[in-house]
C-alpha cells in the first residue's frame, strides 16, 4: 500500500477515534517512509492518548531529529515535559518554538502560562498577548490574559479578556468567576452574586462560585449586624446556607442570631 | 452546492449520464458555485493551480457553504505553496463539514512547521475595548519585571486562624490562640504594608469566625501570590514545644502529618476539575496539574525559610518543616503555609507569648520569612 493512503487511512481512524487502527496505520507508513514527519507527529499523538507517554516522546524527539524546525513535534516535547514536572526542558522548547516561529501562537500561549504560574504576571501578559494577537480564537489564551490583566490590576483590560473567553466559549466558568471578583472588588456586590450564580447554571456544582456567593452572603450578614439589622444579617446568612448547607460561620450565626 | 448536494442531484437526474450538468425545466441556465469547483477540480488534476485557485475563489464566493469548494481552494493554495491561504481554506472546509478527513489532515501536515499569517480585518474599537486601551496606555510604563522564572511575590494574605466562636486552642491560663493570631495577623500585615513593597491583606482583622473555605477564597479575590495562614499549636502533652511550619503536599512528610491531614480532610470531597476522558489529552489538566505541583514545590521553599528565620530569631525549639495534602491548602491558587509559631499548651510558651514584645518578634521574624522567601 502507498505511504500516502496509509497515512490517509490513520488520520481517518485518528480523527473517528479507532486508537489502535490508527496506531498500526501509522506504524506502517512510518516503515516505509522513516522520515514521514506527520505520520512520526500522529504516532506521537496516539500514543500520549494512550498514556505511552516516553513512547510518544520518543517519536516526537525523532521528528525533531529529522527537521529541528518541526514547531509542532517541539509543542509537544514542551508539553510533555510539563506533564513531567520539567519547567527548563519545557521552557526550553517553547522558546525554541518562538525562535523559529516569532507568530506561533501556541508556544507563546505556554510562556505566557509559565509566567502567570510563576507569578510573574507582567512577562505573562507580555507572551499571552502575542498569543492573542496571533491567533485569537482560542478562549483559554484570553482566559489566561485575563488573569495576568487582573494580577496586575488592569481590570478594564481584565473585564475585556474575560469577556472575549466567554464570547468564545460561554461555559467558561472560571472567566465569569473571574468577573464576579471584579465587580466584587469595586464594591459592586450584586453584579458580582449575578455572575457566580450564572456560573451556578452551568454547572451548579462549581465549588469556586459556591464558596465566592458564601463569602459574600457572609459578609454582607457582617455589614447588616454592623449596621444593628440582625434580622437582615440572618437572611443573609439563611443565603448562605443556601448555596454552602455545611458553611460552618452561616450555620453557627443562624443558630444564635436566629431565634426570636 | 456541496459534494453531497451533488449527489443527491445525481439521484433526482440533474446530472446526465455523461456528467453534463443538465438543468431541470423551470430553472435559469448560469454558471453556478459548482460549475466553478468542477471546473477547479479539473485545472487541480492538469497542476494548473493559478488558474485553479481564481475559479476556485469564484466557487466559494457564489457558495461560500461549499466545503468542497473550500477545499478545492485549499488544495490550489497548498499547490502554489501558499500555506497560509491553503489552512485558511482548509479551516473554513473542516468548520463546514468536520468530518472531511483531508482537509483536517491537510492542516494538520501544513502547520507543522512555520507558516506566514494572513492579515486580519481591523474591526472598529468597542467601548470597553477603548477603555481597556486607555488603561494600558496609562498602566504599561509603570509595569517593571525582571524576566525572570523565580517565584514573585506581590501580593500576600495573612491569615489570622479561628475567630468568634472558635477560639482555637486554649492555654493553661485562658490565653485563646484566636487573640493572640489575630493580633500577630495585624503586626505582620502592618509591618508589610509599611515596607511598601508588597501588598498584604487580612483574612480577618476582628473577632468573628470565618469558614476556612472562605479563607482561601479571599485569597484568591486578591490574586494572591501567598497565603499565610497564623496559627499556634498544643497537645495534651504539656512539655510539647517549639514551631513548626506546614505546607500543601502531594505526598505527607511523615505519619503524623498524614494523620493530621486525613482527619481534616475526611469530611470534605475533592474536586475534581478534569473528568478523565479515555484516548483524549486535555492540555489545560496537564497545565493545571503542574501549577498546582509549582505551588507545592514553592510553598516548601517558603516553608523553609520562614522556619529558618523562626530558628534564627525565635527562643523557641525549631520542629521543623512538614507537609501533607491539606484540602484548605489545596484550594489557594498559590502557594500557601502555615505556622505554628509556639505552644499554647505549655506554660512557658503561653507566658511568652502573652508579651506584646515577644510578639513583635515573631511578626518580624514572620515578616523576614517573607521577604527572604521571595524573588
Amino acid at each position: 500500500m502507498d505511504v500516502h493512503d496509509l497515512v490517509f487511512q490513520g488520520a481517518d481512524y485518528h480523527y473517528k477515534g479507532q486508537l489502535d487502527e490508527a496506531v498500526a496505520k501509522f506504524q506502517a507508513a512510518v516503515k516505509l517512509d522513516p522520515k514521514n514527519e506527520y505520520a512520526r507527529n500522529q504516532l506521537g499523538i496516539l500514543y500520549a492518548k494512550k498514556e505511552r507517554f516516553n513512547e510518544a516522546f520518543g517519536e516526537f524527539q525523532k521528528v525533531v531529529n529529522i527537521d529541528g524546525r518541526n514547531t509542532y513535534a517541539l509543542l509537544w516535547l514542551g508539553i510533555l515535559s510539563l506533564k513531567q514536572g520539567d519547567l527548563d526542558q519545557g521552557f526550553e522548547k517553547f522558546h525554541r518554538i518562538v525562535e523559529i516561529d516569532p507568530s506561533n501562537a501556541d508556544a507563546y500561549y505556554f510562556l505566557g502560562a509559565i509566567y502567570n504560574f510563576r507569578h510573574n504576571t507582567v512577562k505573562g501578559m507580555e507572551y499571552l498577548k502575542k498569543a492573542r494577537d496571533a491567533d485569537s480564537d482560542e478562549p483559554d489564551t484570553h482566559y489566561r490574559l485575563a488573569q495576568a490583566f487582573h494580577n496586575l490590576d488592569m481590570t478594564q483590560n481584565a473585564l475585556l479578556e474575560y469577556e472575549r473567553t466567554l464570547a468564545l466559549k460561554s461555559s467558561h466558568t472560571k472567566a465569569i468567576n473571574g468577573i464576579g471578583w471584579i465587580y466584587y472588588n469595586r464594591g459592586d456586590q450584586d453584579a458580582a452574586i449575578t455572575e457566580w450564580k450564572k456560573t451556578l447554571k452551568v454547572n451548579s456544582k462549581d465549588r469556586d462560585a459556591i464558596f465566592n456567593l458564601a463569602k459574600a452572603y457572609n459578609d454582607s450578614a457582617w455589614e447588616a449586624m454592623e449596621r444593628g439589622e440582625r434580622r437582615k444579617a440572618v437572611s443573609y446568612w439563611k443565603k448562605t446556607v443556601g448555596v454552602d448547607p455545611k458553611n460552618k460561620a452561616a450555620l453557627s450565626y443562624l443558630k444564635k442570631y436566629e431565634a426570636p | 452546492m456541496d459534494r453531497r448536494s451533488f449527489l443527491r442531484a445525481l439521484g433526482k437526474g440533474f446530472v446526465g449520464a455523461s456528467g453534463i450538468f443538465l438543468c431541470p425545466s423551470g430553472v435559469a441556465w448560469g454558471k453556478s458555485g459548482f460549475d466553478y469547483a468542477l471546473e477547479g477540480q479539473n485545472l487541480i488534476s492538469a497542476k494548473r493551480f493559478a488558474e485553479a485557485r481564481d475559479v476556485l475563489k469564484e466557487a466559494v464566493r457564489l457558495d461560500p457553504k461549499s466545503d468542497w469548494a473550500h477545499g478545492l481552494l485549499g488544495r490550489a493554495c497548498y499547490g502554489l505553496g501558499q500555506r497560509a491561504e491553503a489552512v485558511s481554506a482548509f479551516r473554513e472546509a473542516v468548520r463546514l463539514n468536520p468530518n472531511d478527513t483531508y482537509s483536517r489532515m491537510m492542516i494538520e501536515i501544513i502547520t507543522q512547521k512555520p507558516i506566514d499569517r494572513l492579515d486580519k480585518p481591523v474591526k472598529p474599537l468597542t467601548p470597553l475595548e477603548k477603555a481597556a486601551k486607555a488603561e494600558e496606555e496609562a498602566m504599561l510604563g509603570q509595569l517593571r519585571s525582571d524576566g525572570g522564572l523565580a517565584y514573585q511575590v506581590k501580593r500576600v494574605v495573612i491569615d489570622a486562624g479561628h475567630g468568634g466562636f472558635d477560639p482555637g486552642a486554649v492555654g493553661p491560663t485562658g490565653l485563646k490562640e484566636k487573640d493572640v493570631v489575630l493580633d500577630l495577623a495585624q503586626r505582620v500585615n502592618q509591618k508589610i504594608s509599611a515596607a511598601g513593597t508588597i501588598k498584604s491583606f487580612l483574612t480577618r482583622t476582628g473577632d468573628y469566625y470565618i469558614p476556612l473555605s472562605d479563607r482561601t477564597v479571599i485569597a484568591n479575590q486578591y490574586q494572591a501570590d501567598l497565603f499565610v495562614s497564623i496559627h499556634i499549636n498544643a497537645n495534651e502533652n504539656r512539655n510539647a514545644h517549639g514551631c513548626e511550619t506546614y505546607y500543601c503536599s502531594e505526598k505527607a512528610s511523615s505519619n503524623e502529618a498524614a494523620r493530621v491531614a486525613d482527619f481534616e480532610n475526611a469530611v470534605l470531597k475533592y474536586d475534581e476539575p478534569f473528568k478523565k476522558t479515555p484516548g483524549y489529552i486535555n492540555v489545560e489538566e496537564i497545565l493545571f496539574n503542574f501549577e498546582q505541583r509549582l505551588y507545592w514545590e514553592e510553598s516548601g521553599n517558603f516553608a523553609g525559610t520562614f522556619q529558618d528565620h523562626f530558628e534564627q530569631v525565635l527562643p523557641f525549639k525549631s520542629r521543623g518543616v512538614h507537609s501533607a495534602n491539606f484540602f484548605v491548602l489545596r484550594r489557594a491558587k498559590m502557594p500557601s503555609i502555615l505556622l505554628e509559631t509556639g505552644f499554647i499548651s505549655n506554660h512557658d510558651e503561653e507566658a511568652k507569648l502573652k508579651e506584646a514584645a515577644f510578639r513583635e518578634e515573631i511578626a518580624v521574624a514572620v515578616v523576614k520569612g517573607l521577604i527572604h522567601g521571595r524573588a
